[in-house]
């Protein structure tokens, strides 16, 4: 195949330059004769030269069309195929990036939601922590007030007492006094029989 | 079986009859009362005095040298006094002596029909006193009452009363004692 195939092409080759060269010599024996003549002549062609040319055309065309065509058809399939092929991929490609960005949209949402919801977490977390130790502080300044206020009644208490004490001592040392030196034996001994008559029984003990 | 209370206490009767039968044989009603102001004094001397009553209960000496320093210790005592105590010294039964005076009231007040009244006042009594505080004990007491006298200023005034035991505190120094009680612990009206 590979061999036949080098052939033909050796062939194709050879009956293009031939028509190439028959073609280039053309022009120049129409050029030579258009020396010669004048007039409307001049414009029309030499039947001399363009049959031969035309020969050559066609036999040009027609190896062109056997040979040269399906090889020129076959590479525009090969390229269209390809192009499409491409197109497909470009295609593909551009739904998976399609796919992808979605993909990652949604992700980033999904992380939006999951910050968002973590920021709420910690800010109800926040807030529970700060109503707690609100509460303790505020626990604790009450025991310290009570407390406080029951040191402030016990010194008041305690003072009272003491104050108390003082007052009690000494209206009893002023009492005891001027019992002591105001009262002559007489009215002592009155008090003694108002005593004794005032007094309680033996027997009742 | 005796127990050693009623032993004790029987011993305890003994030492006070016989102490007051021999004061009464010895000089009726008026030894039985002085024989009973000696005792008391002795047994405050005892009590006051460490040295002398554990040297009168103590087993090392004899109970001949116990007795003998019973009666040094005592002369000037009633003859009768001084022979119970330096039998109580010889016996090692001193230390019984507080009860037997005790016991010695008891019988005094059952055999001879009298009690004897302690009374401190601030002042020295006047007859009509005495009559009234007579009058006021016997009533209380059922018995005949001599009066035992006692002048103590620390009373500031009013009177103080003891018999078998018992006693009636009636002084000023009392009721002013029971007044700074109350304004202590009162605490009504304390609000400042």
């Amino acid at each position: 195949m590979k061999e036949q195939a080098r052939t033909t092409g050796a062939r194709i080759g050879f009956v293009a330059v031939a028509a190439g060269g028959l073609t280039l010599t053309s022009p120049a024996l129409a050029f030579a004769a258009e020396s010669e003549s004048a007039g409307i002549s001049a414009i029309l062609p030499d039947m001399a030269e363009f049959i031969p040319m035309l020969i050559g055309f066609i036999v040009v065309a027609v190896v062109l069309l056997k040979f040269g065509w399906p090889k020129f058809e076959g590479m525009l399939e090969k390229r269209e195929q390809l192009i499409k092929d491409s197109l497909e991929k470009s295609e593909q490609a551009r739904i998976e990036s399609e796919r992808v960005l979605e993909e990652y949209k949604r992700q980033l949402e999904d992380a939006k939601s999951q910050a968002a919801q973590i920021v709420a977490d910690a800010k109800k977390t926040g807030e529970a922590v700060k109503a707690d130790i609100t509460d303790k502080a505020q626990v604790e300044a009450a025991a310290m007030i009570e407390k406080a206020h029951a040191a402030i009644e016990a010194e008041k208490t305690a003072a009272i007492s003491e104050l108390q004490g003082s007052v009690a001592d000494l209206s009893v040392a002023v009492a005891s006094r001027l019992i002591g030196e105001d009262l002559n034996d007489d009215e002592h001994r009155k008090i003694v029989e108002r005593y004794v008559n005032e007094a309680g029984s033996f027997n009742a003990n | 079986m005796p127990t050693n209370r009623h032993v004790l206490k029987e011993k305890v009767a003994a030492y006070a009859s016989i102490l007051l039968d021999g004061a009464y044989e010895a000089g009726g009603q008026d030894a039985v009362l002085e024989v009973r102001d000696q005792a008391e004094r002795v047994m405050r001397i005892a009590r006051s005095n460490m040295d002398l009553s554990s040297s009168l209960e103590d087993s090392s000496y004899t109970p001949e040298q116990r007795n003998e320093l019973a009666r040094k210790v005592f002369a000037q005592c009633h003859p009768v006094l001084v022979d119970v105590l330096a039998v109580m010294a010889e016996r090692g039964d001193f230390a019984l002596l507080s009860r037997v005076w005790a016991s010695y009231g008891e019988q005094l007040e059952r055999k001879l029909n009298v009690t004897v009244v302690d009374v401190t006042t601030v002042v020295e009594l006047d007859d009509h006193l005495r009559e009234v505080i007579v009058k006021k004990t016997e009533a209380d007491l059922g018995t005949n009452v001599v009066l035992r006298e006692h002048v103590d200023p620390a009373l500031i005034g009013g009177i103080l009363m003891s018999a078998n035991g018992k006693r009636i505190d009636a002084s000023v120094r009392s009721q002013l004692e029971n007044a700074r009680n109350v304004l202590r612990l009162s605490t009504d009206g304390g609000e400042c």
